[in-house]
């Protein structure tokens, strides 16, 4: 991901919004309006804290919720909108998921085979049923389980294995791209570095471009090439992952930043927390607040005047 | 320092369809008055175990101590009965769950649940418990708590909720309090709040805390002493420095090595373990951790080490502390750990 020059979008998100019970006193702006590419081959991680519309971001962008506004382009191609069965397999077949339960995510009453397979079967990437289990077997294989496993239900693996399986289950259509919703949280520490060591060495393999969303943000640190971070519905900040951790400039993020504990004693011992007000910014109504790039490839949320601020600070 | 609570060779077990699962097998430790204990593990290692134990809440059957005593304040807690409990539970031992969405009464209001609290163990008028309540949800930092004591749990948002865990288990000035994972639901910004909240009322009541979490980043900041689990064992326990600074188990240098700490250089591999947790219903012989263990001997898979002392509050159970073992070069990231825990020394020497 060094080559600036070489970077290629392969999905631009625009304006996109998500807003639930619309026209009802309980309406939830979940996402609104964000914009950001995200570059084949990159990984760019999402961080932000519960209900701040980031697990929302990757299911519109995948087309599990039908987008209020604003649109996704996969490859230059909108992704929402009209489209026919055809089309949308297509893209279904680009974009895969995996999700953060993997108790809740694999229908217990499949076989392991069948389950990674469902993908195969739908597209009709199989000639036939040998194939078809040899694609599911070298799928096992490429996730760290064996062949023996194909034919086991669910209930009789562990969290990290069932994991593996959901893995398995994204890769089996050959993808370009994965989001990957809170993949790790449900796991024990010991097993959170196996499956990210996997994701990191599929991705190095197979080409992959990764949309890692996870509130962990020393995981994401670690797995992301760029982060955005997520503010009720927003983007706030958006940078180089070691440019964001080192010199973060929105307050917010330095706020999040300076609350996570990290396994160092004195560290703990000497850490000061920020506490973020909203209001502390002051914008007046006529004020345009939008993400501005206050260094290349550093996006910061802020009006005109913070711009001018931020500008003579940071770059 | 005082003691206030000694776990000793405490074994507990459960039967199940498939057999009999020995989810703590011979824990041995000593609690101190108004520090902080940090239990760490995996999920299954027996740590939720050992701290319900303690509260006598595992149910019995299929639940059963094979094994040991629990002296609270000198006083065995293993042969009491439930009734004898009751008087202890709530009030002596206080206990923080990790979601407070099922731990709270939903059909009873918040102020209420406190209130309850106080009259029974602290033997107040009803009037005179609400005005305490008031006062114990504004200590948590619950704001306009005069109308939030008359609101119902779901009221309330998940850090508050947690918060009201805490008032309840503070109302009766408990001399021990266990939180089981009471921040791994909660946001970063709200898990902040929450330590700091419990860390100030620590000072302020002198309470022992025995914490239970799996975060290592949490442990660092609460914990004065830390005790490492694995299998339904302590596997390794010192100060909060040795364990960070100076471990000696191979399984804590797996831990300190699988998370990626944020200012590592990220092009290097996290060190995960291998493998998973062995299966508690039939345990390996030997060393339970020795199958994924890449420092493991011969001896690991035959014979369970004991616990070697480092120093006067740092022990470990693994055959590598024993004169005859080879040396072992650690990982890396515990090498540069080492470095921090030896320059520490020479500051304070």
């Amino acid at each position: 991901m060094n080559e600036m020059a070489e970077k290629q979008k392969l999905v631009e998100i625009k304006n996109l919004k998500q807003y639930f019970n619309i026209d009802k006193p309980n309406m939830v702006k979940a996402v609104d309006g964000i914009t950001f590419d995200i570059y084949k081959g990159e990984t760019l991680g999402l961080v932000g804290e519960s209900g701040c519309g980031k697990s929302t971001t990757g299911r519109t962008i995948i087309r599990l919720y039908n987008a209020t506004g604003g649109e996704v382009l996969f490859n230059g191609e909108n992704v929402h909108g009209r489209k026919s069965r055809k089309e949308l397999k297509k893209f279904n077949r680009k974009m895969q998921m995996i999700f953060q339960d993997p108790y809740a995510s694999l229908n217990p009453r499949m076989t392991v085979a069948d389950i990674i397979a469902e993908g195969i079967d739908i597209h009709g990437l199989a000639k036939n049923n040998a194939e078809r289990m040899e694609q599911v077997y070298t799928l096992l294989e490429t996730v760290g389980l064996n062949r023996e496993h194909a034919n086991r239900y669910p209930h009789e693996f562990s969290g990290g294995q069932r994991q593996r399986i959901g893995i398995a289950r994204a890769l089996a259509v050959k993808p370009d791209f994965i989001i990957a919703d809170e993949p790790i949280s449900a796991l024990d520490v010991s097993i959170q570095a196996q499956v990210v060591n996997l994701m990191k060495k599929l991705q190095e393999e197979k080409g992959l471009t990764y949309l890692f969303i996870a509130h962990d943000l020393s995981m994401v640190k670690y797995i992301s090439d760029r982060i955005g971070v997520m503010y009720f519905g927003k983007i706030v900040e958006l940078a180089d992952a070691n440019d964001l951790y080192s010199n973060p400039i929105h307050p917010y993020t330095k706020s999040l930043l300076s609350a996570i504990p990290l396994p160092d004693p004195n560290y703990e011992r000497n850490r000061k927390r920020i506490i973020y007000d909203p209001k502390e910014h002051g914008y007046s109504d006529n004020e345009e607040v939008k993400l501005r790039e206050i260094r290349p490839g550093h996006l910061v949320s802020c009006s005109e005047k913070e711009f001018q601020e931020y500008k003579s600070h940071y770059s | 320092m005082e003691k206030l609570l000694e776990v000793k060779d405490l074994e507990v077990s459960f039967q199940t369809y498939a057999g009999e699962v020995k989810a703590v097998r011979g824990v041995n430790f000593d609690l101190y008055k108004g520090e902080t204990l940090a239990i760490v593990g995996e999920s299954g290692s027996g740590k939720s175990v050992t701290s319900q134990t303690i509260m006598k809440l595992i149910p019995m059957p299929p639940g059963k101590i094979s094994n040991g005593q629990i002296l609270f304040d000198g006083e065995d807690l293993v042969p009491k009965t439930n009734k004898e409990m009751e008087k202890i539970r709530g009030k002596d031992i206080g206990m923080i769950f990790q979601d407070p969405m099922t731990s709270l009464n939903p059909t009873m209001k918040v102020g209420m649940q406190i209130i309850e609290v106080l009259i029974k163990h602290q033997n107040m008028s009803k009037g005179n418990a609400k005005d305490r309540a008031i006062e114990l949800l504004r200590l948590v930092g619950i704001p306009s708590p005069e109308k939030r004591v008359n609101q119902y749990p779901h009221e309330f948002s998940g850090g508050m909720r947690q918060r009201a865990m805490i008032a309840i288990a503070l109302a009766s000035n408990p001399k021990l309090l266990i939180a089981d994972e009471p921040t791994t639901a909660l946001d970063v910004t709200i898990q902040a709040q929450i330590l700091e909240l419990m860390k100030d009322l620590q000072k302020k009541m002198e309470t022992s805390i025995i914490f239970i979490t799996h975060d290592l980043g949490v442990v660092a900041n609460v914990a004065d002493r830390v005790a490492v689990m694995y299998a339904g064992k302590i596997v390794e326990t010192g100060t909060v420095d040795e364990i960070f600074y100076n471990p000696k188990h191979p399984y804590t240098w797996g831990l300190l090595s699988s998370m990626p700490s944020l200012d590592s250089d990220e092009k290097t591999e996290l060190m995960a373990i291998p493998g998973s947790p062995p299966d508690l219903t039939n345990p390996p012989k030997g060393d339970a951790f020795a199958p994924r263990n890449r420092y493991a001997m011969k001896i690991d898979f035959e014979k369970e080490p004991p616990m070697f002392k480092i120093s006067e509050t740092h022990y470990a159970a693994t055959w590598l502390l024993h004169p005859d073992a080879p040396k072992v070069e650690p990982p890396e990231a515990v090498k540069r750990r080492m470095k921090n825990f030896s320059s520490d020394k020479l500051r304070k020497g």
